[in-house]
């Protein structure tokens, strides 16, 4: 929501100052149908996201001033900010919130390595580039449930192939998904798993995009190649590579569906995100005056780091 | 790619569009302020009203689980006899979503389903809420009351809840047993000899024995997981055996009660004698993990739920043997072992009526009820692979000799134990099972978890006079 | 300039333009490099392969430990179980899948219609405050879609669109929209405007130019816009679980899903039932593989 403001706002309703696109064709009618236009064009698109997206979150911004509840009826009464002081003062949310960093940080970082490290590899390669890539990017291809599924198959500590195979190696089993540390990075892997070929993709096509003729006249100067790589490379591929690293943290804060799926949460509450703590609030007690104002804190969460995405997207546009 | 940088004015679009969505906005709060008022549950009539002769579906809504499709299967060749007009659906959902699936149907006051089957501790949220109808007049017109174990009568239908054991002959009823259910002890003959462990603590010491004597086997197999009403069952059922209680009922009191001296024996015995004799990485395990493990001859001693143990019998599903009997020449099946107390979990369902059901629906639901409560019809249900209610049929050879663990329901029946039947019985047991779950899994302490799932749990029943505040 | 994966992945080496003799540990290092590369597309791989396998193993083979990789039995009957219910006749399974089929293809084909005139409207006319409409739109996209869930809940609840297609159908294409404006108006971008003004001056109105002139050059873009919105609607778990409860209604994910929980696993069914939910996916990303940079961002990167 980069600017829900003008939605308040109760201006005279012209725009769309249509531009010829030629000059010198500015007749009245050309420009009130141009105008007509632009209103017939955008309105029905912009209706949907107002009616699915802006309402919901208005009303949501309502209800997290009361104490509405979805099942239990009666008039909402407002509490206005307890709500929110509830959450905000709350060591469970406080708890949720840590659990949520910790997976943010570790899966952007892990997939940002590796991710990088792959495209750094493939774009090395003269023969096979395009099957490698394909291949490569099967995970990210898969609905988060497929996912979340076989993964917990696969990490089951009796009969998942995982320890399977450690057996194998003459390693001891590994409670990949009911253990309070490897839970969480359990948790961690199978998102590093999906979506380092995202990140991949991204800095593929940056280092792709890098002008050899900078390489050969590094390598008149016979520059090392750790230098190369520091001084030509990184610069290049870094701004391409920031806005795949900070879209992935917006995935990464929303995520559910892996949550739910791979440990519910568990063992005990270490799982947990804010994502699946809002859903219990929302769902298992129907506090939805709660659950409301939680949304809209994460949303504020959201907003932020989505303005920080499309500063930067900005940024790379007017380079 | 340009942008003009002029900006303020709203667009045309967009300022229809902001109407129309404030329009819409005060049309729905308005909508959402006026609706619900219904507090208490409407009641159904005593007698059942004239059926239609017109086609009709009669839906039901459980999740999706074996007894499931033996109920569709079942009503729709049996009670198609008497109503040939009507056919039966039982819709299914997932079972971590079953209780949202109906809850958040009745809270639209639009169900598509007309008999929900409740657990019988969601009874109390869909009675206070007003979401089924009272057959308090129905039941007492229609239905043999006799025939039944009060408890059992009770347990699916009373609220507010019956003592344990017993039946308040005056309060409401709001459902009826349609499967019975409670824990079976499942263990291996041929490891630990044909007759099963009396106590809790030999059936411990067997276990151990048996987990040392067979390498690759685990001791015990139970419950762990935190979704559904996993571990907090499994937490019960010890703090049942070696005599605690889950709260006062009257004094509303679960600190000082659940976690007192008996209460934190169980969990000790539960996470230091039982948690060490289960295999690596069972934290989360759960119906069907128990069944594998069972299956794939990993387990000497395992409990799970009675309705959910047919598939052990499948070859197909199993390592055990290539056929019915070899496998049952492996596995045994007895009630609960017993300590301080013989108490067992109360589990199945009952049937209810939905409140926002068609009124056609509704009678027809009355009469599916009636008949479904006739002695031969549950006789019929047994021998469909269904775990009756009325005393005659849970004694007749159809049932008995349908399945190996069904004589343990007979047996059980007057052990049997809920747990609270209250509005917050969501989050009640979500609070137990995430900490039970947690010391389970090493998360946390026996006593801090127990600690504080008295504690948390104790201001979810203090607050319960509050709305959609709070619960966090 | 769009980096396609065609042209991001081309037969020319990005750099090792160097003179051979200032190659760093040359062949040796080479070496290293593939066997890196093939390490990690193993283990990139290797869950997908898994899977596969396990769809085609009979249920005593998926429980063996050490785990069979290579010595099972073939068999089909998980893929048959899929489709056919245990009594013959279509598996709920199945209808889940055309449910699937209904809602991500109607739902995109609804953002499809919104979204492409929106995209040419905003790539061609200067309309007020585009750029914080723009961005205001794509903001939308990034909702938490368990928190939009709630208040979405609530308005179904009330004009009664709880667990049926077009509610789903509704929140899909509005979760679409975003994306398809964002992504469109790149395409649009690219098509030159005198194309249309070229028309105008031959008597067409500028619908006329836009419909006759612009839009058949621009159906590529739409093809491979509408299969990226097609794969998010076809993926979506968060409110199709939260949004239906009935067989008619709900869709492949939350079905998939609702496979395990019950009282046993059968690991194989679930394995064959990702594998045929995934592959019109797979086969589909495939399609628009030149596109995709731009498709996993949104539209936003398309460098």
């Amino acid at each position: 929501m980069s600017d829900p403001a003008p939605l308040t706002t109760d201006h005279p309703g012209q725009v769309a100052s249509a531009t010829p696109p030629a000059p010198g064709r500015s007749r009245r009618s050309r420009r009130l149908s141009d105008r007509g236009l632009a209103v017939a064009f955008t309105s029905p698109a912009l209706l949907l996201l107002l009616a699915m997206s802006v309402f919901p979150l208005l009303w949501a911004l309502y209800l997290s001033f009361t104490d509405y509840s979805a099942t239990r009826g009666g008039p909402a009464q407002f509490l206005w900010f307890e709500n929110y002081t509830a959450i905000l003062t709350s060591p469970q949310v406080h708890q949720r919130a840590l659990t949520t960093l910790v997976y943010v940080v570790g899966a952007v970082t892990l997939q940002t390595v590796l991710g990088f490290a792959i495209a750094y590899l493939i774009s090395r390669r003269t023969h096979g580039r395009g099957l490698l890539t394909t291949l490569f990017l099967v995970p990210m291809m898969l609905s988060p449930v497929v996912v979340g599924l076989f993964w917990r198959f696969m990490l089951d500590a009796q009969f998942g192939v995982i320890n399977s195979m450690l057996g194998s190696l003459g390693l001891g089993q590994v409670e990949w998904l009911t253990g309070q540390r490897t839970a969480l990075i359990s948790l961690i892997l199978v998102d590093t798993w999906q979506w380092t070929p995202f990140i991949m993709l991204i800095a593929l096509a940056g280092l792709t995009a890098v002008p050899t003729y900078l390489y050969e006249a590094a390598s008149i100067d016979r520059a090392s190649e750790w230098f190369r790589f520091r001084t030509i490379t990184l610069p290049l591929v870094w701004p391409l590579l920031l806005i795949a690293v900070l879209f992935r943290a917006i995935e990464a804060f929303r995520l559910f569906d892996l949550v739910y799926i791979l440990t519910s949460g568990g063992p005990g509450v270490s799982t947990e995100t804010l994502s699946f703590h809002v859903y219990k609030v929302a769902f298992l007690g129907f506090n939805t005056g709660t659950a409301s104002a939680y949304g809209i804190l994460m949303v504020l969460v959201v907003i932020v780091l989505t303005q920080l995405y499309l500063r930067y997207l900005n940024k790379l546009k007017e380079d | 790619m340009r942008y003009p940088q002029r900006r303020g004015r709203l667009s045309v679009p967009g300022r229809k569009a902001g109407l129309a969505a404030a329009a819409l906005l005060v049309a729905t709060t308005a909508a959402a302020c006026g609706g619900g008022q219904n507090d208490s549950a409407p009641k159904a009539p005593a007698t059942i009203p004239e059926l239609t002769k017109d086609p009709l579906t009669l839906s039901f809504i459980w999740f999706d689980w074996p007894p499931a499709h033996a109920l569709e299967a079942f009503a729709n060749a049996e009670y198609a006899k008497e109503r040939p007009n009507v056919t039966v659906k039982v819709k299914t959902v997932p079972n971590a979503n079953w209780h949202d699936a109906m809850f958040t149907q009745f809270a639209a006051h639009k169900t598509d389903f007309d008999i929900p089957i409740l657990d019988s501790q969601h009874i109390g949220e869909a009675v206070t809420n007003g979401n089924i109808l009272d057959i308090t007049d129905f039941v007492k017109k229609n239905i043999d009351v006799k025939a039944y174990n009060p408890y059992l009568l009770a347990a699916y239908g009373q609220f507010p809840q019956a003592e344990t054991g017993k039946r308040d002959e005056n309060a409401s009823l709001y459902g009826l047993p349609l499967l019975g259910d409670t824990w079976t002890m499942i263990y291996r003959k041929d490891l630990i000899g044909d007759k099963p462990p009396q106590t809790w603590d030999e059936m411990i010491s067997v276990a151990e024995k048996c987990q040392a004597d067979n390498p690759g086997v685990s001791g015990l197999a139970f419950h762990q997981a935190n979704g559904s009403d996993a571990a907090a069952v499994t937490y019960n059922t010890v703090n049942g055996v070696y005599g605690g209680n889950l709260w006062n009922p009257r004094t509303r009191k679960i600190d000082g009660v659940l976690n007192d001296a008996a209460g934190q024996e169980a969990m000790d015995v539960l996470v230091n004698k039982m948690k060490p004799l289960t295999a690596k990485g069972s934290g989360n395990w759960f119906i069907d993990e128990v069944n594998a493990a069972v299956a794939q001859g990993k387990a000497c001693i395992a409990f799970n739920w009675i309705a959910a143990s047919g598939g052990l019998l499948d070859p197909k599903q199993s390592t055990l043997g290539a056929t019915r009997e070899e496998i049952l020449d492996k596995l045994g099946f007895a009630a609960l072992p017993s300590q301080k107390t013989n108490l067992v979990p109360l589990g199945g369902m009952g049937m209810h009526v939905s409140a926002y059901s068609p009124e056609a629906n509704q009678a027809e639901a009355l009469n599916f009820m009636k008949w479904f409560e006739q002695a031969d019809i549950q006789k019929k249900w047994a021998a469909a692979g269904g775990v009756p209610s009325r005393t005659d049929a849970l004694e007749s050879p159809e049932f008995l000799d349908a399945a190996p663990f069904n004589q343990v329901y007979t047996d059980s029946v007057p052990r049997m134990r809920d747990m609270w039947n209250v509005p917050e019985y969501a989050r009640l047991v979500d609070i137990e099972n995430t900490n039970v779950n947690a010391a389970l899994n090493g998360a946390k302490t026996p006593k801090e978890a127990l600690d504080d799932i008295a504690k948390e749990q104790q201001s979810v029943l203090d607050s319960s006079s509050g709305k959609g505040g709070g619960g966090l | 300039m769009a980096v396609s994966v065609d042209e991001a992945v081309g037969t020319r080496p990005a750099r090792d333009r160097t003179p051979r003799a200032r190659r760093f540990g040359g062949r040796g290092r080479a070496v290293l490099e593939v066997a890196l590369l093939t390490v990690l597309a193993a283990v990139m791989l290797f869950p997908a392969l898994w899977m596969i396998e396990t769809s085609i193993k009979e249920n005593r083979d998926v429980y063996a430990i050490p785990a069979k990789f290579f010595d099972f039995k073939v068999t089909m009957d998980h893929f048959k179980d899929v489709f056919v219910a245990s009594g013959g006749g279509r598996s709920t399974l199945s209808d889940s899948f055309l449910n699937s089929v209904v809602v991500a293809g109607a739902s995109t084909a609804l953002a499809t219609v919104l979204g492409v005139p929106a995209a040419w409207a905003y790539s061609r006319f200067a309309v007020k405050a585009k750029k914080d409409q723009l961005f205001f739109i794509l903001s939308t996209r990034f909702m938490p879609p368990v928190v939009v869930v709630i208040p979405i809940f609530l308005m179904y609840r009330q004009v009664g669109l709880i667990d049926t297609k077009l509610g789903l159908i509704l929140i899909y294409a509005a979760f679409n929209i975003p994306f398809t404006i964002w992504m469109m108006k790149g395409f649009v971008d690219e098509v030159p405007a005198e194309y249309e003004d070229a028309a105008m001056l031959d008597g067409y109105t500028r619908l006329q130019a836009f419909w006759r002139f612009t839009l058949p050059l621009l159906l590529p873009g739409i093809a491979a816009t509408a299969v990226f919105a097609l794969i998010f609607s076809w993926n979506e778990f968060v409110f199709a679980i939260f949004l239906t409860s009935s067989d008619s209604v709900r869709t492949a994910p939350p079905a998939i899903a609702g496979l395990i929980g019950g009282t046993t696993v059968d690991w194989g069914l679930v394995a064959a039932a990702s594998v045929v939910f995934a592959l019109p996916v797979l086969v589909f990303a495939y399609l628009v593989r030149r596109h995709l940079v731009a498709g996993v961002t949104l539209g936003a990167v398309r460098r």
